[in-house]
């Protein structure tokens, strides 16, 4: 750790660098008292004096740094940089406090901005390069973020430079901005009213979730149809990426993707069927396709005469070490029980137990019984795309005999 | 999409159920809970040195009884290549009451349960499985538990005197991991794998 008189050096000698004296007890003993008697970190102290003193001084605050331009795609969180790039999207602040938002770009990357009101900035220009002088990142939701403060010098530069997007696999993707090409394979019910469309790309490399929202006059995606996206913003929410393609120029391609079966595999014994198994009855309203309630009641659209039909199952498959909740959809149900759609409804509707009796014939043909499926997790639910029965394997057998036998310490006796 | 069974509870992790054959369910002798709250699970540490709250298991149902008069419950025996299990469903356990209902013996069953230990009035000490699920199986499905069983009891015994739970267990049970290998080769050579 550094000590005190070490840092009061350093303050002292970037001080005097302005040709301003400065006596060194005094900051001796401001330091000392941030850092013993308030227990404030060294690092955080050595900012407050170097600023108290330059505001005394009146220096600039702090013109130290921030001079050399940099890179976009190499900012980290922490750094005064000065950086040109084109402001390739706009965004409306969702605050008083912040003037604009928005992604700004150069060859090597781009970086999510905020102009904070106070900052009295010249508006950006959507297409537009500026020069960006002194300012600083922090970070915003575990990414980069460029802030443009009263501090820092905006300046619009005439020329309009070439700039290509870095396109990159969606396993690569961090928290930020990135530009990806991928297929838009999963269409899924918006579950939010202000959602125009959200479901799953996937490319060469992976899958990821993404959500376009109302706002501004979008056009919605066509389904396993490839396009790029550009300067897309990525959240992070509990561990796990989305795209939200608000930010983002989206560009339909041609040809096709082999898209990533992203695909987890996992084994174990179903240990538990959830509610909500069996048939169900979904909401016929367009774009709704909720489950309704047994008295056919829609969360959203309330009472339906009419309903479609489906078969689902939601349980847990347990290998013992963890459970994991799933969920297979109507075509793995039916290959799996051995039981169409078909039949179910003709079970449901000709028995005197109705839905219950399609549940306790799935539950007596997958209960406690041991499956092999793959899929994709999603969400903390596994969705299972294909599933089998598991056989016993005489040669696993063969070897647990030998794994039995073969104590560590010598045979048994 | 994500309003999966666990979906409601952020953070919430289902405790998955451990395999353990009746000869060694039956040696347990120490159940204690994590936590002072009233619904901190409880747990039954097993000799060879893990804690479960919740098993799994397969065998022959041999014998199902309906007892008690105004608040009925069954108690059936589920047989497996090393001994027998002791189930028991209540009323509190109306969908496993149900399902063992339906089922008459002698029948192939695949139980979920939470295990339990109690001291009878003689003293003698019960160690049972209180069934979420009991539902009839396959023989193919009885075989690939017994295997199931038998591997991660392996693997328990592999890396018995490594883990915290396994070292309290040695210290309680003193463990013979021997015996315990030779349990799992004769309940492994009793079934037959073409």
């Amino acid at each position: 750790m550094e000590t005190i008189p070490h840092v009061v050096e350093r303050i002292s000698q970037k001080i005097e660098a302005k040709g301003v004296t400065v006596d060194h007890e005094k900051v001796r003993s401001k330091l000392t008292l941030l850092v013993e008697e308030f227990g404030i970190q060294i690092e955080e102290a050595e900012r407050t004096v170097t600023n108290e003193l330059m505001r005394e001084h009146n220096l600039s605050t702090p013109a130290s740094s921030g001079q050399e331009q940099r890179a976009i795609g190499d900012v980290t969180p922490g750094e005064w940089v000065t950086v040109e790039g084109k402001i390739v999207s706009v965004a409306q602040p969702p605050t008083g406090a912040i003037a604009q938002s928005g992604i700004i770009a150069d060859s090597s990357g781009a970086v999510q901005f905020v102009v904070w009101t106070k900052a009295r900035a010249p508006t950006l220009k959507e297409r537009t390069w500026y020069r960006l002088e002194a300012a600083v990142v922090d970070e915003y939701r575990g990414a980069p973020n460029l802030k443009v403060h009263s501090g820092t010098k905006v300046t619009e530069l005439p020329e309009d430079r070439p700039l290509m997007p870095n396109v990159a696999p969606i396993a690569s993707l961090k928290p930020g901005v990135g530009s990806i090409r991928a297929k838009f394979i999963e269409d899924w019910e918006p579950r939010h009213e202000r959602m125009m469309q959200t479901g799953l790309l996937g490319d060469e490399s992976g899958r990821i979730k993404f959500v376009l929202w109302k706002d501004g006059e979008r056009e919605k995606l066509e389904l396993n149809r490839v396009y790029s996206f550009y300067y897309a913003t990525v959240d992070e929410f509990n561990g796990r990426l989305s795209l939200n393609l608000s930010t983002a120029m989206y560009i339909p391609e041609e040809g096709d993707i082999r898209v990533s079966t992203g695909s987890d595999a996992i084994e174990g014994a179903f240990v538990h069927m959830a509610p909500g198994s069996g048939l169900v009855k979904r909401c016929p309203v367009e774009g709704c396709n909720r489950v309704l309630s047994r008295q056919n009641y829609c969360p959203v659209h309330e009472i339906q005469s009419t309903f479609r039909y489906d078969l689902r199952i939601k349980g847990v498959i347990d290998d013992g070490k963890k459970a994991r909740n799933v969920l297979m959809q109507c075509e793995t149900v039916e290959q799996l029980a051995a039981m169409s759609l078909e039949q179910a409804i003709e079970i449901a509707e000709n028995n005197p137990l109705g839905l219950d009796d399609v549940l306790i014939q799935l539950q007596h043909r997958v209960m406690g019984r041991y499956f092999r499926c793959t899929g994709s997790d999603i969400d903390g639910t596994f969705l299972v795309r294909e599933c089998r029965p598991v056989q016993c394997d005489a040669s696993l057998h063969a070897s647990l005999i030998n794994r039995a036998a073969a104590s560590p310490g010598g045979d048994i006796a | 999409m994500s309003n999966g069974t666990g979906g409601k509870f952020a953070g919430f992790e289902r405790e998955p159920a451990l395999r353990v054959f009746a000869a060694e369910l039956r040696e347990s002798r120490i159940q204690f809970k994590e936590g002072e709250d009233e619904k901190s699970p409880s747990y039954v540490l097993l000799p060879t040195g893990e804690r479960c709250n919740r098993i799994f298991l397969c065998g022959q149902m041999t014998q199902k009884e309906k007892r008690g008069e105004q608040n009925k419950f069954y108690t059936v025996r589920v047989q497996d290549p090393t001994g027998t299990f002791f189930i028991n469903a209540g009323s509190y356990q109306p969908d496993a009451m149900q399902q063992i209902a339906r089922i008459e013996p002698p029948v192939y069953v695949a139980v979920l349960g939470k295990p339990g230990i109690r001291t009878t009035a003689d003293s003698s000490v019960f160690v049972s499985v209180r069934a979420e699920s009991v539902t009839e199986i396959d023989l193919e499905t009885y075989r690939c538990w017994v295997l199931d069983c038998a591997q991660q009891t392996l693997d328990r015994l592999d890396s018995f005197d490594q883990t915290d739970d396994s070292r309290k267990a040695k210290e309680f049970y003193n463990t013979n991991t021997a015996i315990y290998r030779q349990i799992i080769h004769d309940a492994l050579t009793q079934i037959d794998i073409q």
